[in-house]
């Protein structure tokens, strides 16, 4: 009852904030030089071919007239057209998310894999010089551009030591892109390893906090010894902001993936929004957007959904 | 003392340090003493006098930045030089612990019965479907209403008394001989913390168990001690059996500390039901004065629809001028709430709040700012109610910066000159940081900020409730000298009878958002009309050992 | 009741060191921090004193001297117009500093007005505020630079504003939480009552005390917003030739890493990788410093 209306009222902020959304690429549409026209007829158009289509497709009409039919439009399922790929924006975004979406899903259990461990070993070694060389580690590797740190990989692992392909697996479906795992660890590693350096950051500081807290002392006066202590309490009293944090990091993971993609040449939404940047090509630069925005409100609410679920607390004390 | 043979605890000249930014501060300085099997040794003292300290030592507890030197045995097991592995042997088995924070002191994720079972099972070679079955029997044992499904409750689905049950529960898991309970009730509501001794007081019976009680409340002591032990400055001044020490102190830090103890005047008896009514006429009616405060019907929810918390239904509070009001209960009573709601920082649902006769709500730019003038302010928290970025001289200066505007410099450093002089602290305080200041201090400083506009009324929330006693009486000695100076009304929240019994001419006793029972301090407190008002004042332990014992057991006889 | 006031110390801490000097003393312990602090001083005077010592030329191309290595009179050796690399590193390095400090300032700024206007408020207009923030960080801010470059290319004041258009967001939540925090601390509430304004909370007690997180938030926006310059390069919408930044020499140096010319990708990585851990590493000395909660 309680985890239903907390998870019913998380889904009404995440149609808000969807609304939102939707408004700014709205905005965004319009503030293109030319407005929506030059985005479909492509940067080439003269201004009366221009003219001529906002008075077909109702581009002269008030804003928030034009603003509603937009809304209809993208609950029909239609983003446009894209004039360089000639099909259908929600078809392209349809092929390609699922990609995206298995990779960063793979570069964040993969992350957390090994973030959670390291945090917690470098908080229960605080301040021992194999503290002090991961926390440089983490700062070196959250502090490097991802797009420098895949140059390195593909440098060290396809060039100097050649075991692994410096291109992702390309195809259209699923199967073909899993046809090749070799293929994916370069890209994989790439985009979790800043991730990894903030989470076992976070792990660490939330697992010391952890340590200090009461019922740590109530369990050590109970006779609980420091290794069932971490991993009975302490694991999994740490783990809930860190489920908190998960949902935070989903928009950078997305975006990380922007660069990932165009790095190994990994057929997914990030690639398809590179190339559509190169070429102008408005309707699915936006459709992206849009789409990506709602994938990213979708993993917020999961990670609100998941932390109800560790945490008995949440669901009757957030407002 | 007892003889060596039964002593479950020997301290030995123990010394503790901690190291700090500001190198090793000394918290025990060589303290000595002994516990007997089945004795309860209560260990008294103020904050920072090294209680706890000692406490967490007598378990090995304390943390890596500690240096502990002399001895501690538990039965004939060397606690300080142990190992971590040993101790473990020891911990929840043969000595246990209970914590003073119920809230904090469990695990917020995990049932409360798989906690019991954790630590049966440390010591216990049983199953896990063997650990629940003997938690719920625990649970049961103290006095936990429905154990079979209170087991997988969550932490925060109990109350804070069920949760220290619950905590003591784990204490007791494996019978031990040694008991330390650290200021066991000092979080929980007096009612509360009477069932809680109880409790206690019935296990350690049960199992022969000693116990040592840290606590700072004399009358927590005079209930439950049989010996007591003083501490001041890391040092144990005095100890000896409880009659002695609490009621012929020879040293003169404990006379002096218990002449600090606001001790509630009760009968000897607790009155019997109808004795209220032979009381007499309640005091006699008060010439009309004008009245300050006039709160009716008021109701304050927060949240809404389902959820919502009905924080006061339907409140009425008057307050005339130069008297003084005690609001008290317990916690949820509504007190604090409706002190808010006379400071116009709630805003009620209903009813209406009227403040030297105008309506607050109504009351709009110039006089709204007019009507808050003429009130002061005093708050529970010495630490938040001051900003540490301001000089005191700036904090106090405040209230003038909003209402008296023209005032120049020099003429405001003047004021606040006088105001600090009021509360009785030197004028050079003005430029030091309220950092530097103590807890007494600082409520003082709070308190000159509050009468520095010489207001007619003086709101004061909890002002003493985080002192020690002896800063408690000091300050409660400046409200009161003050108060007979300049006239002002008051309204005084508080949680502890006796304090609200010394200070205010009119009580009003709440509970549950509502109104109990209201009328003169003297008549209400010893002769009150209604159960709840009784149950409370019967629960508050006194400072006088032989009083405490025979009103436990006339309240025992009551129940039976 | 003197002598007992005489007998217990009531805990009086003592006029130690004033809250600055203990958080420099607990900064300077430490050490990450210390270094930290120092390589940013040192690649401020590297690239806005350094040019003044050691003279290039890096408005003309010089088509004699094009992918040299490095040597005597090119110590990091030329790109592939001939620019001597090292003056091109102190070159691009005043663009990639400027905008990122500019920007993350900025950020900070926003997001401490917005911020702090929703926290204090409250109410609907909390919600509503907060949603849109929601809403704003939905979109990664990569995706809408890549939009944006896309539709024109800014000089590096139209960057600087982008970036810190894009970057808000996050402080603001920070900064919403720390005044619902203040605004419910006693000395507020007092203030309130004793019939004290908004204008004073906020800008007597509420802004001035989160002060440390709004300084700890703004050594970690810094350090993003370098490396989000850098991005902004590497994808296309940095600033145009023939200025530069680390961002943009880095990916104009990609191709001619494999063919071994290390030295056009390996100075500007390496400044980006010390700059970024260094603002980094200062915002976690003062975090500690101030004992500042979150990152």
């Amino acid at each position: 009852m309680a985890t239903t209306l907390f998870i019913l009222r998380r889904l009404l902020q995440a149609v808000v904030v969807v609304f939102i959304v939707t408004i700014v690429v709205f905005c965004l549409l319009h503030s293109l030089p030319g407005g929506p026209a030059r985005g479909v007829l492509g940067v080439h158009a003269t201004a009366q071919q221009i003219a001529q289509f906002n008075s077909e497709q109702g581009l002269d009409r008030p804003l928030p007239v034009q603003y509603v039919l937009y809304l209809g439009q993208l609950l029909r399922g239609d983003l446009g057209e894209s004039f360089t790929l000639n099909a259908p924006v929600s078809q392209l975004i349809v092929q390609r998310l699922p990609k995206t979406l298995v990779l960063t899903l793979a570069q964040a259990v993969l992350a957390l894999v090994v973030a959670i461990p390291v945090g917690m070993w470098q908080a229960r070694r605080r301040n021992r010089p194999s503290d002090y060389v991961l926390t440089t580690v983490s700062l070196v590797l959250y502090s490097t551009p991802v797009f420098f740190f895949g140059l390195i990989l593909i440098a060290l692992l396809t060039q100097v030591i050649p075991v692994l392909p410096s291109q992702a697996p390309s195809g259209d479906t699923l199967a073909q892109v899993f046809s090749d795992p070799a293929g994916l660890v370069l890209p994989i590693v790439t985009g979790a390893a800043a991730m990894v350096a903030v989470f076992s950051r976070f792990m660490r500081s939330a697992t010391l906090e952890n340590l200090d807290e009461d019922f740590v002392r109530t369990a050590r006066a109970g006779g609980s010894s420091m290794r069932s202590i971490l991993t009975r309490h302490v694991f999994r009293n740490s783990l809930t902001p860190v489920v908190a944090m998960l949902g935070y990091y989903v928009p950078v993971l997305f975006g990380g993936s922007l660069v990932v993609e165009q790095l190994f040449n990994y057929p997914g939404m990030g690639l398809l929004f590179w190339n559509a940047a190169q070429s102008s090509d408005f309707p699915v630069l936006l459709g992206c957007v849009l789409v990506i925005a709602v994938a990213t409100v979708c993993g917020t609410l999961l990670a609100d959904v998941l932390q109800a679920i560790i945490d008995p607390r949440v669901k009757t004390t957030r407002s | 003392m007892r003889a060596d043979a039964g002593a479950i605890l020997r301290i030995d000249e123990l010394t503790v340090s901690f190291r700090t930014d500001s190198g090793e501060v000394p918290a025990v300085r060589g303290v000595s003493f002994e516990l007997a099997a089945g004795e309860a040794l209560a260990l008294v003292g103020e904050s920072g006098s090294g209680k706890s300290t000692v406490a967490l030592a007598a378990l090995g507890l304390l943390g890596g930045t500690a240096r502990v030197s002399g001895s501690i045995a538990i039965g004939d097991i060397a606690v300080v030089g142990a190992g971590e592995r040993e101790l473990q042997r020891v911990r929840g088995k043969l000595a246990s612990m209970v914590f003073q924070e119920p809230a904090t002191a469990l695990d917020p994720l995990m049932r409360v019965g798989d906690q019991i079972a954790e630590v049966i099972r440390n010591h216990d070679d049983v199953s896990a479907a063997e650990a629940q079955a003997r938690a719920v029997e625990l649970l049961g044992h103290v006095g936990l209403p429905e154990p079979a499904s209170r087991v997988r409750s969550f932490p925060f689905q109990l109350s804070g008394g069920q949760r220290q049950r619950v905590v003591i529960a784990m204490a007791i898991a494996n019978r031990p001989k040694l008991l330390i309970a650290d200021e066991p009730t000092t979080a929980l509501d007096v009612t509360v913390q009477a069932e809680i001794l109880d409790l206690l007081r019935r296990l350690a019976a049960e199992n022969d168990m000693g116990v040592l009680l840290v606590t700072h409340n004399m009358g927590v002591v005079a209930d439950f001690a049989d010996r007591v032990a003083v501490m001041t400055d890391g040092r144990l001044v005095e100890e000896g059996p409880v009659d002695e020490v609490l009621l012929r102190p020879q040293h003169e830090y404990t006379r002096a500390l218990l002449s600090a103890v606001p001790r509630l005047s009760v009968a000897e008896r607790p009155a019997a039901a109808g004795a209220a009514g032979a009381a007499g006429p309640a005091a006699p009616a008060a010439p009309a004065r004008e009245r300050y405060v006039e709160a009716s019907g008021v109701s304050v929810s927060f949240g809404r629809g389902v959820r919502a918390v009905h924080a006061l239904r339907d409140v009425s509070l008057d307050v005339a001028a130069g008297e003084t009001v005690g609001l008290v209960g317990e916690s949820g009573s509504g007190k604090s709430t409706i002190a808010r709601a006379v400071l116009g920082l709630i805003e009620p649902d209903s009813g209406s709040v009227r403040v030297f006769g105008e309506e607050l709500r109504r009351a709009r730019g110039r006089r709204l700012r007019q009507l808050r003038a003429g009130i002061g302010v005093v708050l529970q928290d010495p630490v938040a109610s001051l900003d540490a970025r301001l000089s005191v001289a700036e904090c106090i200066a405040e209230p003038l910066l909003v209402h008296a505007r023209g005032l120049g410099r020099a003429e405001r450093r003047r004021r606040v000159a006088e105001a600090l002089e009021a509360v009785r602290l030197p004028a050079a305080f003005m430029d030091r940081a309220p950092r530097e200041l103590s807890g007494g201090q600082r409520q003082r400083v709070s308190l000159a900020r509050a009468l520095v506009l010489s207001p007619r009324l003086l709101v004061a929330d909890e002002p003493t409730s985080a002192l020690d006693v002896s800063v408690q009486r000091t300050v409660l000695d400046v409200i009161t000298e003050l108060q007979r100076e300049l006239g002002f009304a008051c309204i005084f929240v508080s949680h502890d009878l006796a304090v609200v019994q010394e200070f205010a001419q009119r009580v009003v006793v709440m509970r549950a958002g509502a109104v109990v029972e209201t009328g003169p301090t003297a008549v209400t407190l010893s002769h009150p009309e209604t159960e709840y008002t009784r149950r409370l004042l019967a629960a508050v332990p006194v400072p006088d050992p032989v009083v405490q014992r025979g009103r436990r057991l006339a309240a025992a006889g009551g129940a039976a | 009741m003197s002598t007992l006031l005489q007998s217990t110390p009531e805990l009086a801490v003592a006029a130690g060191p004033t809250g600055g000097s203990l958080a420099w003393r607990r900064f300077r312990r430490n050490r990450l921090a210390v270094i930290g602090l120092a390589v940013v001083i040192f690649f401020v005077l590297f690239c806005f004193v350094g040019p003044l010592v050691y003279h290039t030329d890096q408005t003309r191309t010089d088509l004699h001297a094009i992918n040299l290595a490095p040597s005597a009179g090119h110590p990091l050796g030329t790109d592939a117009v001939g620019h001597d690399q090292l003056g091109r590193l102190m070159y691009g390095g005043t663009v990639s500093l400027m905008v990122g400090i500019a920007a993350g300032l900025l950020a900070i700024v926003i997001g401490m007005v917005w911020g702090s206007t929703a926290g204090y408020l409250g109410g609907w207009v909390e919600t509503v505020m907060m949603r849109v923030v929601d809403a704003g960080i939905a979109i990664p801010a990569l995706f809408i630079l890549l939009v944006i470059s896309a539709i024109s290319t800014p000089h590096v004041l139209g960057l600087i504003v982008i970036l810190g258009l894009v970057s808000w967001l996050v402080p603001s939540r920070l900064i919403r939480a720390e005044t619902l925090t203040l605004k419910n601390r006693d000395y507020v509430l007092t203030l309130r009552a004793f019939g004290g304004g908004h204008t004073r909370a906020i800008g007597r007690h509420i802004l001035p005390n989160s002060i440390s997180t709004i300084v700890v938030s703004a050594t970690f926006q810094i350090a993003d917003a370098i490396l989000l310059v850098a991005y902004v390069s590497y994808l296309g919408l940095g600033v145009q030739a023939p200025q530069t930044d680390w961002g943009g020499m880095l990916s104009q140096g990609l191709d001619a890493a494999y063919a071994g010319r290390w030295w056009l990708i390996v100075p500007p990585g390496v400044a980006i990788i010390l700059v970024v851990c260094a603002f980094n590493a200062i915002g976690d000395g003062l975090r500690d410093a101030f004992a500042v909660r979150g990152r």
